[in-house]
């Protein structure tokens, strides 16, 4: 099943960060936090188990919720997802260190205006758009990920610029000037202070784009992707709803999992100290 | 010639879009070795002063020379690594452990790690923090008081000839702010650094400083001059207004009681005599009261004559002895001791407890007696070039 692949990933990375926060949270407290949410999901997903198999299914539904088609989709849905995220975590951190930059005063203003209208446009009217240009020119292929990428980016581009500039502006003033006055390089100061001090607001820009990007890939099947949207629209269509429900929940089985993940990742990695 | 570590030649600065400029050509030098205190009231400049030094703010114009040396326009970061800073809001780094926020400068310097550790450690003892229990904490585990103590051992890691200190102790509370002043007073007089310390707070200034500049405006300097000058002689009207009412009593902290006369042949006795011989002493005398001393030599009781009629030990008769103060402490603190004690005497003692002599209430008065007079004769000399107002 779909599930268990995913749920011991995620107790995996659970395990790499239980001893840490020990001193903090009773040992009962650690353990539901860390695997309270892995065991709701799993349980979730045990109960659709049983409940498809007390549903007397058709060929349609026969053939939707065949268990490797089911896996290979949302493989496909989850790489959509982090393709997309990484791409997108690659082009704005960047920008929004820049954007931050005393220098940089004149573009920063430049820089916010587009990750407004990224996610300001609906989605689904940006992958229009996309395929137009994709199909009046030849710039890039009108289907397949690469379209839905596109547009994922665009969507997910503004939380983690905005986290990004936000998180960089709160590091304390005094802390960069003691740094400053002791001899430090803007650069080193970038490095070893500014960067270190935002992690925590960074991070939580990165785990808002993630699940957004977990509810938007859903779309990428309309320029011929392949994703849970996909089993889902199938159920519409079909009207068939065993198949509708399958995808809906695997859907939100999966965005509560990634934001559960990178919930632990933030834990992981904010600065002991703060 | 004085030695001078620091000059500051017509240093000005004009922040952009301001006409105003906030510091006007400051001129000053600042000896080496020496304690400099910058105050005046808010806004009048002396932290843009200050900061120009080390060129956090970089002057419009002027010239700084450090140590002979033109460092106008040499690299900032190189600068800044030759000059200790501590500002008073800390600026520890809140993800780095306290061994490592101390540890800053040498790392930039790029000592060996032996180095660096142990120059730590010397750090956290110096400032009267224990290596073992500190050096891997982070800084939200410690107090406000720590905090500013390891803001100062950054400041000293790499032994940096001047000190650049901006209200470093304003945002403590008044104990503790007390207890590190005097500390870094006693640092100072191993370290003699050349140090700036700017304050908006007069009586911190008379404390810490050996100089004092109190700045008008444009950081203008009113007066230069040490504490003493300051509060006899005052420059003018500006600095009257700042020092404020109570010159005199801030003048009593000024003084030290080894530097005046105290009564040292007054009438002691020992606890290895006996009643008689004490009650003889006592009675052969023009004093009204004898101090017993024990072993050590250490005062424990006033005996009166009347206390012999008791039949009592004589470590139990009488009153206890109190009011004791230190050489090294100021009248102001004697006074203090005397007020606390109901006592019209403070008892002069070592720093082991070994007696000294008395210091009276009478002394105390003089001495602000004196004061006055001089400062009397500084306004009358005034006066005397301006018959007319004399005559008005």
């Amino acid at each position: 099943m779909a599930d268990t692949d995913l749920a011991s990933t995620s107790a995996a990375a659970d395990q790499g960060s239980g001893g840490r926060r020990d001193d903090q949270r009773s040992p009962i407290g650690a353990f539901v936090h860390y695997f309270g949410m892995p065991i709701f999901l799993a349980l979730v997903l045990l109960a659709l188990y049983l409940w498809i198999q007390g549903q007397d299914l058709g060929v349609v539904e026969e053939r939707n919720l065949r268990l490797d088609r089911l896996l290979a989709i949302t493989r496909a849905h989850v790489e959509l997802t982090i393709y997309s995220s990484v791409i997108v975590l690659l082009l704005a951190i960047p920008l929004g260190i820049i954007a931050t930059r005393p220098k940089a005063k004149n573009i920063a203003p430049a820089i916010i205006g587009l990750g407004n209208a990224g996610q300001a446009i609906p989605s689904l009217g940006l992958l229009g758009l996309i395929f137009y240009v994709a199909r009046t020119t030849d710039l890039l292929p009108s289907t397949g990920a690469v379209p839905a990428v596109i547009a994922l980016v665009a969507y997910s581009f503004l939380p983690i610029l905005r986290n990004t500039m936000v998180g960089l502006q709160q590091v304390d003033a005094f802390v960069l000037e003691a740094g400053r006055g002791m001899g430090m390089s803007n650069a080193r100061v970038l490095r070893k202070l500014e960067l270190p001090l935002a992690v925590p607001v960074i991070l939580a820009g990165i785990r808002t784009a993630l699940v957004l990007n977990v509810g938007t890939a859903t779309i990428v099947f309309l320029t011929g992707g392949d994703g849970l949207g996909r089993v889902i629209f199938s159920g519409f269509q079909l009207q068939r709803t065993t198949v509708l429900v399958t995808g809906s929940v695997l859907v939100a089985v999966l965005a509560l999992l990634i934001d559960h993940i990178a919930g632990v990742i933030e834990d992981v990695l904010t600065p002991k100290g703060l | 010639m004085t030695d001078t570590m620091i000059e500051l030649k017509e240093l000005t600065k004009i922040y952009p879009g301001t006409d105003v400029p906030a510091v006007e050509s400051l001129t000053m030098d600042i000896p080496r070795g020496e304690i400099v205190v910058f105050v005046g009231p808010s806004g009048c400049g002396k932290t843009t002063s200050l900061k120009m030094i080390n060129r956090i703010i970089e002057p419009t114009s002027g010239q700084i020379i450090l140590d002979g040396e033109d460092v106008t326009d040499v690299d900032p970061d190189l600068l800044r690594r030759r000059i200790g800073y501590v500002i008073q809001q800390i600026g520890l780094f809140p993800h780095i452990r306290i061994g490592d926020n101390v540890a800053t400068v040498p790392n930039l310097l790029g000592w060996d790690k032996e180095r660096t550790r142990a120059r730590v450690d010397e750090l956290l003892d110096i400032v009267g923090l224990d290596p073992d229990i500190y050096r891997e904490r982070y800084p939200k585990e410690l107090s406000g008081g720590q905090r500013q103590r390891i803001g100062v051992a950054r400041a000293l890691a790499a032994d940096p000839p001047v000190l650049l200190m901006d209200e470093p102790f304003g945002a403590i509370d008044p104990i503790t702010r007390t207890r590190l002043q005097n500390e870094f007073l006693r640092l100072q007089d191993e370290l003699q650094k050349t140090i700036v310390f700017v304050t908006h707070d007069i009586d911190e200034a008379i404390k810490m400083g050996d100089r004092i500049a109190i700045l008008e405006q444009k950081s203008i300097p009113a007066q230069f001059a040490t504490p003493e000058e300051i509060l006899t002689a005052p420059a003018n009207e500006f600095v009257e207004d700042f020092v404020g009412a109570g010159a005199t009593l801030k003048r009593l902290k000024l003084t030290r009681i080894r530097e005046i006369d105290i009564v040292g042949d007054c009438l002691t006795g020992s606890i290895t005599e006996d009643k008689t011989t004490l009650r003889r002493k006592l009675d052969d005398s023009d004093w009204t009261a004898l101090l017993l001393l024990d072993e050590e030599h250490r005062p424990i009781r006033w005996l009166r004559a009347p206390d012999f009629r008791q039949d009592r030990p004589v470590d139990q008769m009488g009153l206890p002895a109190v009011a004791f103060v230190e050489p090294n402490a100021t009248l102001s603190d004697a006074l203090e001791e005397m007020l606390i004690g109901s006592a019209g005497v403070a008892i002069v003692i070592d720093s082991r407890g070994k007696f000294q002599g008395l210091l009276d209430i009478d002394t105390i008065i003089n001495s602000i007696q004196l004061m006055r007079d001089k400062s009397a004769e500084f306004y009358r000399a005034e006066k005397l070039i301006d018959p007319a107002e004399v005559a008005g």
